[in-house]
């Protein structure tokens, strides 16, 4: 079963095995891409299913609220847990983290393996919940008491979270070791891509906050088929105490999820528009540090109304805002990134610009929910839905959109630009849009979020219009992204095949992965010779 | 443009691969949320010794690649693990933690401590357990010391030292846990109890993974085949579960 690691004496492997038992790094990446994006279009459906029943006042489309509960728990968790996360910390930085940093792998090959498959395997138990007649109805967060009490299978919920946590932390200690020791000669921590700089700080906090939240569900677990009392305060337990732990770790995991995703915009923005990254070290060591010190102690804005004493919201009101500079500062060097550069619009800098809009508009609605004051009206409602379906769903998702326009010539050898995607790409950036503007509105009058039916507001009008009409825009803009994905979705398949050539380094960037390694990379990277790098080399070095 | 032709350098010039890391999850995925789910949400013992059968079977066959072909095959760069371990250890502190912590706010709580329902538990077992974690502790560092100075056989005595007394730490956690469930403390008793299985049967988890890795460095050793790295790694990691119990014990028995 061994595999000689020297060229001399390997036999012939079919190519399945190598592929489906690779401990290759970019084949992973390829593996962790081909099951966020399959998981990204199975909970996008859940999202359509929300969308249709929310259209109209009454039920339509499900045939229960317990069913309705069920579509969201799928369409958060996977969305959060197995597109965004894998997406950005296991697709992007798994092919593109050793080729940035000139390594041949990652430190430990068959770990980096072991956490591709636990996050297939947490999708299928994500999956079984349709197959067995009790799947979860506890959305991604699975507060108790309702998670203990209820009848549905709360195990599958807990037990998808421990795998995509388990993978998460080998992942994390692979790649910070990988980050350590695995540089090319030369490189120095001032030459690092800021996406190599943006991963590792989401593994720092992937490191440090997920065992918080495999604990909390595993008392969950305890509490539910053990009958445990953390989180029965007849007992003794504190209902509070999940939601603490919980969001202890789901804040950071937003930051997990943002991070990454502006390390792809840096690179995209650098590469297309020929400069320097503005700000360079202010945009590491405040912009990306800062946010991973703080965002370990804002975590009480998800409890405002859950009863936290004053003194701790005020504390966290504070923190909470303290995060807009760290996030501005790096916002702020990639619009600097942008001056006095020659910008080149292709898709993948398209979906980057599109992202400055969102980023803008997401980080801002967010000022209001920081405020205890403000979040006792808009608490639950879907304001804060719309919030952060901006910020994460279509800040990050765009950011990944655009990494994979950006790579796609390296991974594949093949352009992916072309009609389809530009035409993919307006429908995306209006539809997003046309989903999400209503929500604030109707959010701001009161319009609950995670409900499947709106009776009590069927008369209020805002300018004139009922909640119901509101609803409908909404649906068709999420109609409008379904189209806007299903196009790309095609293309990607039909240009990865067929495509136009690419050469090696297309964008004329001056990072590693483009300007070293072949198109498609072949095993080991660089072939025969190890990069080495001078102490003037940067991978934004436009000027020279 | 570089290409990858292949030369008599050492780098790969082949696309690796191995059936270690998908046999191990396919074995924990049945082992555990498979099994779990039969036998406490679906009430079916079969399909759960099926499951957990099934899960066993394939856990301890990619164990097995794995350590084998960690033991036969060059790494990237030699001795990493000896990095990465204590990194993946301060994720293991953050579980400990927030263990901890849950059960502080518990008790804090609570009017009373221990509450209503707890009968005594002594402390002399803990202390016996305290001391035969250290002295296993010690004789994983002494079966170090042999493989240093190259002499196996010592290793192979001291490590078999390690096991049989890790084992019996696990043996009296069991024992102790008995004894208690016949006198009707049981997880869902009280507040305490909670606590007390969460963090000793989290704790005892660790010891069964620490064991189990003891038993596959000691298996290929035995026929002469080991790895300083991988000793090193599976002995830093048996001391961090001793430390913890130091934690363990001081907070849910002695204070």
């Amino acid at each position: 079963m061994s595999t000689p690691t020297t060229t001399t004496g390997h036999a012939a492997v079919p190519a399945w095995k190598e592929w489906i038992l690779t401990t290759d790094h970019k084949r992973i990446g390829i593996l962790y891409l081909v099951g966020a994006m399959a998981a990204f279009g199975i909970a996008g459906l859940m999202a359509l299913i929300i969308r249709l029943e929310q259209m109209e006042l009454g039920m339509q489309f499900v045939e229960s609220g317990t069913q309705y509960n069920g579509i969201l728990y799928f369409h958060g968790a996977v969305m959060i847990l197995a597109f965004l996360i894998p997406g950005l910390t296991g697709f992007a930085a798994n092919y593109f983290l050793p080729l940035m940093i000139g390594a041949r792998d990652v430190a430990f090959p068959r770990i980096n393996a072991f956490s591709v498959w636990l996050f297939y395997f947490a999708i299928v138990l994500a999956l079984l919940s349709f197959v067995v007649p009790d799947g979860p109805d506890i959305m991604w967060t699975g507060y108790p008491p309702y998670s203990v009490t209820t009848s549905a299978n709360t195990s599958m919920y807990v037990f998808t979270v421990h795998l995509l946590g388990f993978s998460s932390i080998l992942g994390a200690v692979n790649f910070l070791v990988t980050v350590i020791y695995l540089r090319a000669p030369g490189m120095g921590w001032n030459q690092l891509n800021m996406f190599v700089w943006t991963t590792i700080a989401a593994f720092v906090l992937q490191l440090i906050f997920i065992p918080v939240l495999a604990s909390a569900v595993t008392l969950l677990l305890f509490d539910k088929y053990l009958g445990t009392h953390f989180f029965d305060p007849t007992e003794g337990g504190d209902v509070l105490l999940y939601q603490n732990l919980f969001w202890f770790y789901s804040h950071p995991a937003v930051y997990v999820i943002f991070l990454p995703a502006v390390g792809i915009l840096f690179d995209i923005i650098a590469t297309m528009s020929k400069n320097r990254i503005f700000n360079y070290k202010a945009a590491v060591y405040v912009g990306i540090w800062g946010t991973v010190g703080i965002s370990g102690i804002v975590w009480v804005h998800h409890l405002y109304v859950s009863g936290m004493p004053d003194w701790i919201r005020l504390g966290h009101m504070v923190t909470t805002l303290l995060i807009s500079v760290p996030v501005g500062i790096l916002t702020l060097s990639m619009w600097g990134t942008l001056y006095k550069g020659a910008i080149t619009y292709n898709t993948a800098m398209m979906y980057a610009a599109s992202c400055l809009y969102l980023i803008l508009l997401g980080g801002l609605t967010g000022i209001p929910l920081a405020l205890p004051s403000m979040t006792l009206h808009l608490s639950e409602t879907s304001y804060v839905h719309a919030h952060f379906h901006f910020i994460m769903a279509l800040f990050a998702a765009f950011a990944l959109f655009g990494g994979i326009y950006y790579w796609f010539p390296k991974m594949t050898g093949r352009y992916a630009d072309g009609p389809i995607a530009t035409v993919s790409f307006w429908l995306n950036f209006v539809g997003v849009n046309v989903t999400f503007w209503p929500l604030f509105i109707i959010g701001k009058e009161g319009m609950p979020r995670r409900y499947w039916d709106y009776e009590m507001f069927k008369d209020v009008q805002i300018m004139g219009f009922y909640f119901e009409d509101f609803h409908k825009v909404a649906t068709i803009g999420a109609f409008t992204i379904a189209l806007g994905m299903l196009l790309p979705t095609i293309n990607f398949i039909y240009a990865a095949f067929k495509g136009k050539p690419a050469p090696d380094n297309p964008w004329n960037s001056k990072s590693l992965e483009w300007t070293h390694t072949a198109s498609p990379p072949g095993p080991g990277n660089f072939g025969d010779t190890d990069v080495v790098l001078d102490e003037n080399w940067s991978p934004y070095e436009y000027q020279k | 443009m570089t290409t990858d032709a292949e030369t008599a350098t050492v780098h790969e010039h082949h696309w690796e691969w191995s059936w270690a890391p998908l046999l191990v999850v396919a074995g924990i995925f049945f082992l555990l949320p498979i099994s779990f789910g039969f036998y406490f949400a679906y009430d079916d013992l079969l399909m759960t010794a099926i499951f957990a059968g099934l899960g066993t079977v394939l856990l301890l066959a990619g164990v097995s690649i794995w350590v084998h072909e960690g033991l036969t095959q060059t790494p990237l760069l030699a001795g990493v693990a000896n990095v990465g371990l204590p990194i993946f250890i301060l994720s293991e502190i953050f579980i400990f933690l927030s263990l901890f912590s849950s059960y502080w706010m518990m008790r804090l709580g609570m009017e009373s401590w221990p509450p209503e329902g707890t009968p005594h538990i002594s402390n002399t077992i803990p202390l016996v357990m305290t001391v035969i974690l250290v002295s296993s502790s010690v004789t994983a560092h002494m079966a170090e010391e042999k493989l240093e100075h190259g002499d196996l056989s010592g290793f192979n005595k001291w490590w078999i030292y390690s096991i049989i007394l890790g084992s019996v730490f696990l043996g009296l956690s069991l024992y102790e846990w008995s004894n208690l469930i016949n006198e009707g403390f049981i997880p869902a008793t009280n507040a305490y109890s909670s606590a007390f299985y969460t963090i000793t049967g989290f704790h005892a988890s660790h010891v069964l993974l620490g064991l189990g890795a003891f038993i596959a460095v000691l298996i290929p050793a035995l026929s002469g085949r080991t790895n300083k790295t991988f000793v090193s790694c599976v002995s830093v990691y048996w001391h961090f579960v001793d430390i913890v119990w130091f934690f363990v014990a001081s907070q849910i028995y002695f204070w």
